[in-house]
Order: structure tokens, then sequence, then C-alpha cells
């Protein structure tokens, strides 16, 4: 009798979840591990989707405990397979808990054994399991600097293109076995790779068959993704009206899908674009709109960067009252928020609008007699070297010879 | 002659470069990432309970 309700409530909880609840899912789970099982295959099947459960509500310290629990438990009763998995489960959780080195020892487990089990499918999903560890350890390394992509320290490069082989692996087995999806996955994953390590041109390639699966697919998720994708590495090939295009398409299946958060990102990106086409009212139309979604999300990040965009483009136009205006929006919110370069950024557009604007460093406006002083403690010198100072931390974008064009 | 303000932009221009801080690349889109799954009903053939199974999902089915 026991037996059949601990299996009951881990049915509903499977219901559940592929319902899409994971949390009322987990409540069965969680009571079927009370009521408990002398089934040990059960147990563990119990163990791994409270585990994947938790992942997707990203709840990973306790998606770690139970993946963990799953692979001795899958040990203990020597089921390979179910070794297998739990080692896969078990090195996306760590991967995301940022423990790159434990993730890639239980990926490669996940790989080994499927390679043993001559698994095919299993082998494929590890490859593009390990591509991933790879991947957000370059991208994690690379962070934590201020690097463009394309200029890259060794290791950083070395993640990164063990990456790209761990996709191109995965690829041709899923290749061979006719799984567009996952070939889809694949395409999309090795284009950001691509994208990070400078091959903007293998970005695109990859990006463009992502888009095609994703539309083969009727995937409108994948679709946006690839073309706020493809819009990114056309950026970095210089060709901004093309990602225009991408970036626009972008924002049109944002609105469909009702997505505030990347619809913000696409006026965004589409702002950006826009100032370097060097067509300044489009840029302020859509730093605007972001603007208002940011505001609307209260993300006082994206607020500050709306601002400063739009101080920017408003000082292209000419327009330095809009400008002052948003600058100084941009250094109140980079105070609120704490973010120590912004503030200094926007310190030194208030400066150079308020000559610009024939007024002296004397006046009595309190932020800008108080951004004077922090100047100068900064710098212990004249707010002018300070400046100079400042633009270097900024590391303008090095742009090779044949970009420059373009960006003048 | 140029107007002031065209003349004022001009000096301005310079922080109208692009930085690496204006061109955020850190917004890619990642693929979704895939879970292994296991499933209780894998392994109700083994034991032996196919009539359980069978109690237990018509049961559903007719909720």
């Amino acid at each position: 009798r026991m037996e059949a309700s601990c299996l009951e409530l881990a049915l509903e909880g499977e219901r559940l979840c592929k319902a899409g609840d994971c949390r009322a899912g987990v409540s069965f789970f969680e009571a079927a591990v009370q009521v408990g099982t002398e089934d040990l295959k059960t147990l563990s099947a119990i163990y791994s989707q409270l585990g994947n459960a938790y992942f997707y509500l990203h709840e990973y310290a306790k998606a770690l405990e139970y993946h963990h629990h799953d692979l001795t438990l899958a040990r203990t009763i020597g089921d390979l397979l179910g070794e297998a998995k739990a080692s896969g489960n078990l090195g996306n959780t760590l991967k995301v808990l940022g423990n790159f080195e434990e993730a890639i020892v239980c990926c490669q487990r996940h790989l080994d054994i499927s390679r043993e089990l001559n698994d095919k499918v299993g082998e494929a999903r590890a490859l593009y399991n390990l591509g991933n560890v790879y991947h957000s350890k370059g991208k994690n390394v690379a962070s934590a600097g201020t690097h463009d992509p394309g200029e890259l320290p060794d290791d950083v490069k070395n993640a990164l293109q063990k990456a790209a082989n761990y996709y191109e692996e995965n690829l041709t087995i899923v290749t061979e076995l006719g799984d567009r999806a996952a070939q889809g996955r694949a395409f999309g994953n090795l284009g950001n790779t691509h994208y990070l390590l400078g091959n903007f041109r293998s970005a695109v390639l990859a990006h463009e068959q992502r888009l095609l699966i994703a539309k083969e697919f009727g995937d409108r998720s994948a679709e946006r993704r690839a073309y706020s994708n493809l819009g990114n590495a056309y950026i970095f090939l210089g060709e901004f009206e093309t990602a225009s295009e991408y970036y626009k398409r972008t924002l049109q299946l944002a609105r469909q899908l009702k997505d505030r958060a990347v619809e913000a990102q696409a006026c965004y990106s589409l702002g950006n674009t826009y100032t370097l086409l060097q067509d300044y009212e489009k840029a302020i139309d859509y730093h605007l709109k972001h603007l208002v979604i940011a505001q609307e999300l209260n993300d006082k990040i994206g607020e500050g960067r709306a601002c400063w965009s739009l101080g920017n483009a408003y000082t292209a136009l000419g327009n330095h009252d809009q400008a002052m205006h948003f600058a100084e929006r941009h250094l109140e919110i980079s105070r609120e928020v704490g973010d120590r370069s912004g503030e200094l950024t926007a310190r030194l557009n208030l400066s150079d609008l308020q000559m610009v604007l024939g007024l002296s460093y004397s006046t009595n406006n309190s932020m800008m007699s108080e951004s004077h002083v922090a100047d100068n403690s900064l710098h212990g010198t004249r707010p002018r070297a300070g400046r100079r100072h400042s633009m270097e931390n900024m590391e303008l974008m090095k742009l090779t010879p044949e970009k420059v064009q373009n960006w003048n | 002659s140029q107007p002031l303000a065209g003349r004022q932009a001009a000096e301005l221009q310079p922080k109208v470069v692009p930085s690496k801080q204006i061109l955020h690349s850190d917004n890619m889109e990642m693929e979704p990432e895939t879970m292994e799954t296991k499933s209780v009903t894998d392994y109700f053939s083994k034991l032996h309970m196919g009539s359980l199974v069978y109690s237990c999902t018509s049961k559903r089915k007719n909720k």
C-alpha cells in the first residue's frame, strides 16, 4: 500500500512537471520521498526529476543536492545509464553554479559512459553539455576583464576553442541521427562561441543555420534569438544597416511574444546601431523606447544606460539642454546603483556640456560642484587631466583599419 | 560659416565614438540546456506492476 502511494505521488509530480507546473510537481515528489520506497530505481527517478524541477525553478543548490543523491544511488545499484544521466545533470548544475572544473569531470563521465554503452544520443548530448561548460568557463573569465569579442587572453581563447570543438563533434553526430532540434541548439551556441572568439563570419554562418531550423519548427523564440545574435555579429563586421534589419526583426518578434525585457534590449541595440549609422534622431527614438520599458520594469541599470546613450545622441545633435538633462539623470542613477565608472563618465559628460554651454566650474549647481571635488580627490589633479585618464579607462573600442571608415 | 551648435557638436564628437560600454556584447542569446530525464514509469515493467500503471494512468485520463 505504501509502495503504491509513493508511486502515485511521483506520477502526479511527473504529470505536473510535464504540464509546466514545476512548483506543484516538487511538492508531490517531496511527498513521495517522504513516503519512501524500497525500489531504488524508482527513488533514483524521483531524485532526478526533483533535481530537474529545481533546476528549472533556478534553485540550483537544491538541484545539486538531488542530482547528487541520484548519482550516488545509480552507482550503488550499478545502473550505468542512470549514472550517466545523473552525471550529465550534475554537470549542468555545477556549470550554472560556476564550478566549471567539477562540471567538466561530470560531463566527461556522461560522455565516457555513453560511449561505453554505444549510446549515440547520450554521447551527442554529453558533447553539447561539455561545449556549454567550456563556453561558460570562457565567457566567465572573459567578463572578469573588459574585452571586446576577439580580444581575449589565452586561457579564455582555449576554453572557447574547446567549446567550439565539442559543438562541432555534437553536430556531426546529431546530423547523422537527423535530429534537427539538436542541430539548431548546437548551431546557436557554436555561433555565439565564434562571436566571442571574434570569428564573426563563422558566427553569421552558424546563426543563419540556427535561423533556418527555427523556422522549420515554427519556434519563434529561437527565431528571435537568431535574429538578435545575427545583429550582434553584423555590428562587429561593421555592417550596421544589416544589423539594424536583424534587430528590427528581433523587436517585431519580441512584441509578438510579449516579452518586454527582450523588447527593451532590441530597442537599445537599435539605438546603438543608429548611433553608429549617425542617424541620431532614430537613435533617440529607440533609446527613448528602451528608457520607457526600463522604467516600467524597474531596471535601474538599463535606465542609466538609456540616459547615457540619450545624452550622447542629444550631444551629437547639438541639443545640449536635453543632453544635460540625461547626463544629470545618468549621474543620479549611477550613484543610486553604485556604478563608479558610470558616475565618472556622467560627471565628465556634464563638465564637457557645461563648458560648451559656457558655464564656469564655480557654478552653484550643487551636483557639479560636488563632482568637481570628487574628480580632484580621485585623480589629485585638474579635471581635464582626470578626463583623459578616464577616457583611457573606458578603453574605447579598438578599430581595425578597414572598420574605421564605417565608424567615422 | 558653421552654426555654433554644429561646431559644439563636432567638439564633443569623441564621446560618440562607440565604446564597449555602449556596445554591450554581453547580450548574447544562448540556447537552452538539455537535462537528462528519468521517469518512474520506466521501471514499472521490471517491477511487474503493469496493472498499477494501468490503474494510475487511466484514473488520470478520466480526470
